[in-house]
């Protein structure tokens, strides 16, 4: 077939607009291999507690979102083409995941889900509620 | 207030006016960099109601509700098959953008076809997944946790299903000739962004416990 991309070839490079779009096949595919041990690696995190142990755990959960911010950053600068475009596509990018992760990561703490403190309305299993406790209206917390 | 009067710019070249923009960057693909900022607000606001309400199964005496949690239910082998197979929808569609750069139409659409099934069998794999989690008693209702983990991954199935047709349209237009490289570079931003949002829920819902 000897079809053609309509592509406006007398388009003008602008000012801050790049249009080496950077990487060849060969590279995407390094990288994808790069995701794929990554996911390996993370996948096995799961096994981790009959090869090792419970307390591996405490190791495995930094290491997962560690794994997770590295091939969250992976497909956003190569696949995305991030790293070959202008900055404020970036910056763009990077403020509204920032916005997003303050304000739930301020909500989950006001909602005391890294603390154990008795509340039982979110995070932990709620508390029994007895007949009595409903007749009465008795606060189970919140 | 004084009167200002607006002067013709003849001075000013515009090397094309169809395209130039203030930012140096073509509206589509600012507009949809923007639309994936706002949405990561979108998911972040779901994952964070999921890891609020996953430990509350609706097991209280007196009310309804199942006692049943989605975790319980994972099978994570299956889930990272899918997840494998959504990375690789990823570079699927990293080649087609580069192929639409080089304007290789053919091998364009080779990929983007290879894409749109990937996403298809994802899309497969889920609705494998949520019947398998309603046979054995956890339907949308049943409890707080189900609900939640149903509307997260439930929601980033639907942005795969509206990215599967978005890739099935692109095929159709290469078809007529009528599709611009931009056209396959900014859907190629869509689809990378419904991939970032798995790699997050991946990590997050299903291996974190």
């Amino acid at each position: 077939m000897s079809a053609t991309i309509d592509v406006d070839d007398d388009s003008p490079v602008h000012p801050g607009e790049h249009h080496d779009h950077g990487p060849s096949d060969a590279t995407y595919f390094k990288v994808f291999w790069i995701l794929v041990a990554i996911t390996a690696l993370e996948v096995s995190t799961y096994f981790w507690d009959v090869w090792f142990g419970e307390s591996s755990w405490s190791l495995a959960v930094p290491l997962l979102i560690l794994l997770m911010v590295v091939k969250f950053v992976l497909i956003a600068s190569v696949f995305m083409h991030l790293r070959f475009d202008s900055k404020l596509l970036t910056r763009i990018f990077y403020f509204g995941l920032a916005v997003a992760c303050i304000v739930y990561l301020v909500a989950l703490a006001v909602m005391n889900i890294f603390t154990d403190n008795g509340n039982p309305w979110f995070n932990d299993p709620p508390p029994a509620v007895t007949p009595s406790a409903v007749v009465t209206g008795e606060d189970t917390g919140g | 207030m004084t009167d200002v009067a607006l002067e013709p710019m003849d001075d000013v070249e515009f090397p094309d006016d169809v395209h130039a923009t203030s930012t140096g960057i073509s509206n589509p693909k600012l507009a949809m960099w923007t639309y994936l900022a706002s949405d990561c607000l979108l998911f972040g606001g779901l994952i964070s109601t999921y890891l609020l309400y996953r430990n509350r199964p609706g097991n209280i005496p007196g009310l309804s509700g199942s006692s049943l949690r989605a975790s319980e239910l994972f099978n994570i082998p299956f889930t990272s098959m899918t997840s494998f197979v959504l990375l690789m929808s990823s570079l699927t569609m990293v080649l087609a953008v580069n192929s639409a750069i080089r304007k290789d139409v053919d091998r364009m659409r080779l990929w983007l076809v290879a894409t749109a099934v990937l996403g298809g069998l994802f899309l497969g794999g889920q609705v494998y997944e949520f019947t398998e989690f309603v046979r054995e008693g956890l339907g949308f209702t049943s409890n707080v946790s189900a609900s939640a983990f149903y509307t997260l991954t439930g929601l980033h199935g639907a942005h795969v299903a509206v990215g599967v047709l978005m890739l099935i349209s692109a095929v159709v237009y290469a078809a007529r000739r009528t599709l611009t490289a931009e056209a396959v570079e900014v859907l190629g931003l869509y689809w990378h962004f419904v991939d970032i949002v798995w790699v997050v829920i991946f990590a997050i819902v299903y291996l974190i416990p």
